[in-house]
């Protein structure tokens, strides 16, 4: 095969879209490391060394992952000007199998946030419409993928932070099964939902991505070991028989009427190709985005308590030590993530723990109950991402009951842990696809089915 | 020892104030009905065995991370972290 050109100009090309590029989706550039990490796969490929599958790919990373000597700012006041010291290990085994990163993504502070108007950095627009909201929280790593400035990019997902923007941008995002992927060096929100995914074009690179990252580290224990899933196997759409649809998300008064149509329009279209649709009973949506956030928050109340600007962050100096904390975190957090701090620490506290607190946490059980019954029944569980089409840019951050509730078809899975795929095709959104945990190849295998139905 | 502490204290942020969003989920916390009563359950429980754990030992970090860790400071003097007096109430 002739070479048309060379990994530098690629990845040179790409910095100078991103550079360029007036959708806000960047924190900072990795121009050095990119174009030295470049020059050697081209030294490589000139000495006629074989290449790995990602070597010289270019990609972006959300600005919530440690990569050492790089900024990572969580889009945060606090920490705009915070070093990396380490680097996360599903960066690093990007990294190990060649993939060149370009850029730390504009995304919702701390992740706190479903529209990437939450950072330092400038609302994120979406790559369709500019005047819209690109979503969020992995706001910045959605627009980078659809408008082509990298390949594929990291998120991180809580409640539907990479399925919400994917489907908002048009393009695939994967939350894998919670732990299959390592958490180390992704900055916590809520620790019991967080999951690092790849956002992409295509199947075949969510599939390649998320093989290269999967893996036990013992650096965070509750990642587990598990099979690659071979390009084999997720040809093999043969196996899905029954799957089924929350019949409470499509009957609810909060859907668009075209998001409705257009998902009923694709459960008819699957059942003519002999597969059976069952409609599945479960809960309000007021009550799972309230248990997801009850949890959230509590979680992330916790989390975010170290960022206290002793050791790192824009400390500002107060009359002791009590002071200084206080005003550190009172003029560095965002209004969003104070909001939900407070939260997190109303719940937490003596007299509300018990009723709310403890209530949600026996309401996530219940949820996951109801999915396991549900995954003996049906083999997918394909919903809508969202109810309704990308707001305006502005809108959201003005009425922060309706963006929590604009979650209410990711958060169920984010707290069942279940592995759920966005696809680009079905509704204006996209489609999500969910199966039981560890079937992350029979989510990738449907996706292969619909993508060629739909 | 039963002092309130209101939620601008336990959040270290000045001024902080329960927020009438959030208030709302949490009323529908309140409002749900449970089907069961057994909070620890815990079908969402990811801890490891005891026999899974990782090794109990001090791992020195590398010059580079020691170095990068310095930087962050946001006030340093001769290599060392200042902070605040400590105060005690």
């Amino acid at each position: 095969m002739a070479k048309e050109f060379t990994c530098t100009k690629l990845v040179q090309d790409k910095l100078d879209l991103l550079k360029s590029n007036a959708y806000n989706s960047v924190n900072s550039l990795l121009d050095k490391m990119a174009l030295e990490l470049a020059a050697k796969v081209d030294a490589k490929i000139e000495s006629g060394q074989e290449i790995g599958l990602l070597e010289g790919i270019p990609f972006g990373i959300k600005d919530v992952y440690m990569v050492q000597g790089t900024y990572t700012t969580a889009s945060s006041d606090l920490l705009k000007n915070y070093k990396s010291a380490y680097t996360a290990t599903a960066i690093q085994k990007l990294l190990d199998a060649g993939a060149i990163p370009l850029v730390k993504e504009n995304c919702d502070s701390f992740g706190h946030g479903s529209s990437s108007e939450n950072t330092i950095f400038g609302a994120v627009k979406n790559a369709i419409n500019s005047d819209l909201v690109s979503g969020g929280s992995s706001g910045g790593s959605a627009v980078n993928v659809a408008k082509d400035y990298t390949v594929f990019s990291i998120g991180g997902d809580t409640g539907g932070s990479i399925r919400q923007p994917a489907g908002y941008n048009n393009v695939f995002g994967l939350k894998p099964t919670y732990g299959r992927i390592s958490r180390f060096g992704i900055m916590a929100y809520a620790s019991s939902t967080d999951c690092v995914g790849p956002i992409a074009k295509s199947i075949e690179d969510i599939r390649i991505v998320l093989n290269v990252m999967s893996g036990k580290d013992i650096k965070d224990q509750t990642t587990y070991q598990s099979e690659k899933i071979s390009e084999e196997t997720i040809l093999n759409t043969d196996e899905i028989k029954t799957i089924g649809y929350f019949k409470n998300f499509i009957e609810s008064d909060a859907i668009d009427a075209q998001v409705k149509a257009d998902f009923l329009a694709s459960i008819e279209k699957i059942k003519t190709k002999g597969i059976e649709v069952k409609e599945l009973d479960f809960f309000e949506s007021d009550t799972l985005v309230s248990t997801y956030y009850t949890l959230a928050m509590a979680e992330t109340a916790s989390n975010l308590s170290r960022l206290d600007g002793t050791n790192y962050g824009a400390r500002i100096e107060g009359d002791n030590l009590k002071d200084t904390y206080s005003i550190t975190r009172s003029e560095n957090f965002s209004q969003e993530s104070k909001r939900r701090i407070v939260g997190g620490n109303q719940v937490l506290s003596q007299g509300f723990s018990d009723e709310i607190y403890l209530k949600g946490l026996n309401l996530r059980d219940q949820i996951s109950d109801n999915f396991e019954k549900d995954f003996k029944e049906v083999d997918i569980i394909l919903s809508p991402v969202t109810p309704n089409t990308p707001p305006k840019i502005g809108d959201s951050l003005n009425d922060p009951l309706a963006m929590y509730l604009s979650d209410a078809y990711t958060v169920g899975f984010s707290l069942g842990q279940l592995p759920t795929l966005t696809i680009p095709k079905g509704t204006a959104t996209g489609l999500q696809i969910s199966a039981a945990k560890n079937n992350d190849a029979l989510v990738l295998q449907f996706a292969n089915f619909l993508n060629d139905l739909i | 020892m039963s002092k309130i502490m209101t939620v601008d204290i336990l959040s270290s942020i000045k001024g902080a104030q329960p927020s009438e969003a959030v208030n709302k989920l949490f009323e529908v916390i309140k409002n749900a009905n449970l089907t069961n009563n057994n909070s620890f359950k815990n079908n969402h429980n990811n801890a490891v065995s005891l026999d899974d754990l990782r090794e109990d030992v001090v791992i020195d970090s590398p010059k580079e991370e020691k170095k990068i860790i310095i930087e962050n400071f946001p006030k340093e003097k001769n290599g060392y972290l200042v902070v605040s007096k400590v105060i005690e109430e």
